[in-house]
């Protein structure tokens, strides 16, 4: 039965029914991974962060968890319309809908987040901000997207060589920044 | 006997020396078990219900559970204290070295026994190798029924099937001092914080700090005569010392 069917993939029909199969998988899994690398769609299409910065306003302003706490945080729509209220465009464009939506119909926006880590990684906004990294060490030039987008792949190495740079010649700061427990509980 | 500087041991399941960072003291004559600290920790640290059936097999989990040993024979028999048993955050821990992947490390800051639980794979040695058999495993991914899910607490990882977990001294409350007293300029106080069983025992039975400073009420209670950890025979060093009948 074996026999058989490793005859019937060798003649010519075989082979090439082979290697359609072998590029229909590599496809699917390079589309996969292609998926995985792209920003989400988020509730207001196309926010533009650059637009944003362009007007000087500061990142901790709509995501001020970061000097205070683990989480950044990321804004509620009433924060928005704090601005957007005396904006003659939130009512003319159409790509303002949803937060007009979200504002009239007493809605949350569900923004979705993109820098995130695993539930066995925790992390804390706050000690990293103290320690004198800035934003965009970590997450891009905001200046110069629109939906945010992951500069790096956030793994362990990328967060273990900032570690181990960040301890230089002191023993114990390296100890506590290369310790598990740090992170992993 | 060999020792483990005689075996060439990885530096990172070294043992220690002297006492640890953090410690607790345990006073049995208070202590009423009552069960308190049991649900606290189950609270605080995401502990799954394991459920009627899979507890018949002994897979309960909990990181923290009440002993209760009786005297003499039956029908005079004589219950002692109640004796709530934790991980004894080992300075030599004998789960440590035992542990394939450095699952189960030593934390060199913080002088505790970690369990790192995206390293795990499940191999249970360190259960096996426990003298306290304080470590529980999940057999299963098991369920939590709404709206249970909102009561996880977001500090604490939320472990999966085939993961050895136990007591950790609550470290994310201890990172959430020292991240607090950090922003604020000063350094974490005696008593600032606790763990969930500590907090929760009514008759303040349980008592956590820091063991390397003399001026902690954890120090002051632990240098009281009377005092005794469990199985000092093995040389494990706990950090957990037990107050009975003084």
């Amino acid at each position: 039965m074996i026999k058989k069917i490793f005859d019937w993939l060798k003649q010519p029909l075989g082979l090439i029914a082979v290697g359609i199969v072998f590029l229909a998988v590599f496809s699917a899994a390079a589309y996969g991974i292609y998926l995985t690398q792209q920003a989400p769609e988020q509730p207001v299409p196309e926010f533009p962060h650059q637009t944003h910065v362009a007007f000087g306003i500061q990142c901790l302003y709509c995501h001020p968890g970061a000097s205070k706490g683990p989480a950044a945080g990321l804004p509620s729509q009433s924060k928005c319309w704090a601005c957007h209220n005396q904006i003659q465009k939130t009512v003319d464009s159409a790509k303002l809908a949803p937060l007009k939506d979200a504002v009239i119909n007493g809605e949350s926006l569900e923004w979705i987040p993109v820098a995130i880590v695993p539930d066995f990684v925790q992390f804390n906004h706050r000690a990293h901000i103290a320690a004198g990294r800035n934003c965009e060490e970590c997450h891009g030039d905001m200046s110069k997207v629109t939906i945010a987008e992951n500069p790096q792949v956030m793994n362990m190495g990328w967060c273990l060589d900032c570690h181990i740079e960040a301890a230089g010649e002191d023993q114990e700061k390296l100890i506590k920044l290369s310790d598990c427990g740090t992170c992993h509980y | 006997m060999t020792t483990s500087s005689e075996l060439n041991m990885p530096e990172i399941a070294m043992a220690e020396k002297e006492a640890g960072k953090w410690g607790m003291v345990i006073d049995q004559d208070i202590c009423t078990g009552c069960q308190a600290c049991v649900a606290a920790c189950a609270m605080e640290n995401n502990i799954a219900f394991v459920g009627e059936e899979d507890s018949g097999y002994g897979r309960a989990m909990h990181w923290i559970r009440i002993e209760r040993f009786w005297e003499g024979e039956y029908p005079e028999v004589k219950m002692t204290n109640q004796q709530p048993m934790m991980c004894q955050q080992c300075g030599s821990a004998p789960c440590e070295p035992v542990c394939p992947a450095f699952a189960t490390v030593h934390s060199m800051a913080e002088s505790l026994n970690l369990q790192v639980y995206n390293r795990c794979v499940g191999t249970r040695y360190c259960a096996n190798n426990c003298p306290y058999q304080v470590r529980a495993f999940n057999w299963r991914d098991y369920k939590r029924p709404e709206p249970l899910p909102n009561q996880l607490n977001p500090d604490v990882t939320v472990r999966r099937v085939g993961v050895m977990e136990k007591c950790t001294f609550c470290i994310q409350r201890i990172f959430k001092a020292q991240d607090q007293a950090k922003a604020e300029g000063r350094e974490v106080m005696d008593g600032e914080f606790t763990t969930a069983c500590a907090q929760a025992c009514p008759a303040s039975a349980i008592v956590f700090g820091r063991v390397d400073d003399p001026q902690s009420l954890v120090s002051q209670l632990k240098e009281r005569s009377g005092g005794k950890t469990h199985l000092k025979e093995l040389g494990t060093l706990p950090n957990v010392t037990y107050f009975n009948g003084g």
